[in-house]
């Protein structure tokens, strides 16, 4: 068998399909390349890497926010040691401060009972107590130079706390009530029964002179009766402790109503007071003026 | 009954007379792709001369997107042009024309795909961008330029 080698050549229709498909593939390539042909490549390259991206994404996350939840905690500590330190501080102001507090409620509730007591009152610091000590009492700092004198009342807000008993140039004294050689007119708020009161110590005080007929009670409260000039009539004393019967007379145990271990500041009721103070806000009674007769 | 292939030479002067007022209405868009469609899809594909007609479509589509000047990359349009126009030249051959109402539809069957295919390769070529309403009107006046295709082409021309 003999082979006739085959020439190869272009025919015509050859290569106008040649033609043909060159032209529509390059125009084809031309199109798809696009006005960049880089971004394809880039297209596909970023969705290879889009993992890749997404791991490295949650990985700066994570660790921006545990680099923030660092900085605020160490934020919260240093706030928090500012706040101790100013709270301490504030602690210390307002320990310093107590007792001008308590100074100023106390004059606060004295200004209230002057308002209350229509008279010329005065008042005085307690600088210093000697009730522990047998006949004890309260040194005032004020005296003459204040113009006080001997067997002047001295009250707070509660009751009253007992009498002037010496005063010197710009000190005095005072005699509490419970003390064993203090005397004080009182009377029973019932039953209006007057005696004297004589201390006992230790806030405490008894009631002499009150006969066996009278009925008192217990929790009754005492007044002052006025009768000794020194205390005007009708200042709270304290309240009924006990009352027993004696053989002539009722013993009638008192507890004194101020705190007498606690007083920093008094009043001192003007020497001699009227028997009688009205308070100025009670009106005073209108007497009715008798008819005449013959008007209507 | 087959209708008679179109002389080349009147196929290629009538290509030639409307690439020219392709180019010339330029001023007025709407016109030009009514052209540009009467032209790549009724006058340039010919059974049996791919090139001519690979020729003349590339033509009409450089012509168009080059008078537009609407794209920041142009070809789309003419490779568009090229795939339909060669398709059309393949389907005239593979199955010949027999009268005016299959020419119609023929013909409106390659508008909504050469409508399609140019968006698309635009949209390869550039960006998305809108359709709007042209390739209807196109497809309206389908008989119109549809008919006068086919009277440039076979006026006169006998059955075979």
């Amino acid at each position: 068998m003999a082979f006739r080698a085959a020439r190869w050549s272009w025919s015509r229709a050859g290569l106008q399909r040649l033609a043909v498909a060159l032209l529509w593939l390059g125009h084809g390539v031309w199109v798809f390349l696009g006005p960049h042909p880089s971004r394809h490549w880039a297209a596909l390259t970023g969705s290879v890497s889009r993992p890749a991206q997404g791991l490295a994404a949650h990985w700066a996350d994570w660790r921006a926010n545990r680099r923030d939840a660092g900085r605020t905690l160490a934020q919260v500590r240093a706030e928090n040691a500012q706040l101790s330190a100013e709270l301490a501080q504030l602690k210390v102001q307002a320990a310093q401060n107590a007792p001008r507090l308590a100074e100023a409620d106390e004059a606060v509730r004295l200004l209230a009972l002057k308002k209350q007591i229509p008279l010329d009152l005065t008042s005085a610091r307690v600088i210093f107590a000697t009730r522990p000590a047998t006949f004890g009492g309260l040194i005032l700092d004020r005296g003459l130079d204040a113009g006080l004198v001997p067997d002047q009342g001295v009250i707070v807000p509660e009751g009253i706390v007992g009498r002037l008993w010496s005063v010197g140039g710009t000190q005095s004294k005072v005699l509490p009530a419970d003390a064993p050689n203090a005397s004080v007119a009182v009377m029973l708020m019932r039953s209006r029964a007057t005696g004297v009161l004589q201390g006992l110590g230790s806030g405490r005080a008894l009631i002499r002179y009150v006969s066996n007929q009278e009925v008192v009670q217990v929790g009754e409260a005492v007044l002052t009766s006025g009768l000794d000039r020194v205390f005007s009539r009708g200042l709270l004393v304290g309240y009924v402790a006990e009352v027993t019967q004696g053989d002539l007379e009722l013993r009638v145990v008192v507890n004194l109503a101020a705190p007498l271990d606690r007083v920093s500041h008094v009043l001192l009721l003007p020497p001699q007071p009227p028997l009688e103070v009205q308070p100025p806000f009670i009106e005073p009674d209108q007497k009715p003026q008798p008819r005449k007769r013959g008007t209507p | 009954m087959r209708l008679a292939a179109p002389s080349i030479t009147r196929q290629n002067l009538f290509c030639a007379l409307l690439l020219g007022l392709l180019l010339l209405c330029a001023p007025f868009p709407r016109i030009q792709l009514i052209l540009h469609a009467m032209l790549v899809l009724a006058l340039a594909p010919r059974a049996g001369a791919p090139l001519p007609t690979v020729l003349w479509a590339l033509a009409a589509g450089w012509a168009l997107e080059g008078s537009l000047r609407l794209y920041p990359h142009l070809g789309g349009t003419a490779w568009a042009d090229m795939s339909v126009a060669l398709l059309a030249g393949w389907m005239a051959g593979r199955w010949p024309l027999e009268g005016l109402k299959g020419w119609l539809a023929r013909l409106a069957a390659f508008c909504v795909l050469q409508t399609l295919l140019v968006h698309g390769a635009v949209r390869l070529a550039t960006v998305s961008h809108p359709w709007g309403w042209s390739w209807l009107l196109v497809l309206a006046t389908l008989p119109l330029w549809g008919w006068l295709a086919w009277r440039m082409l076979h006026a006169g021309a006998g059955r075979r």
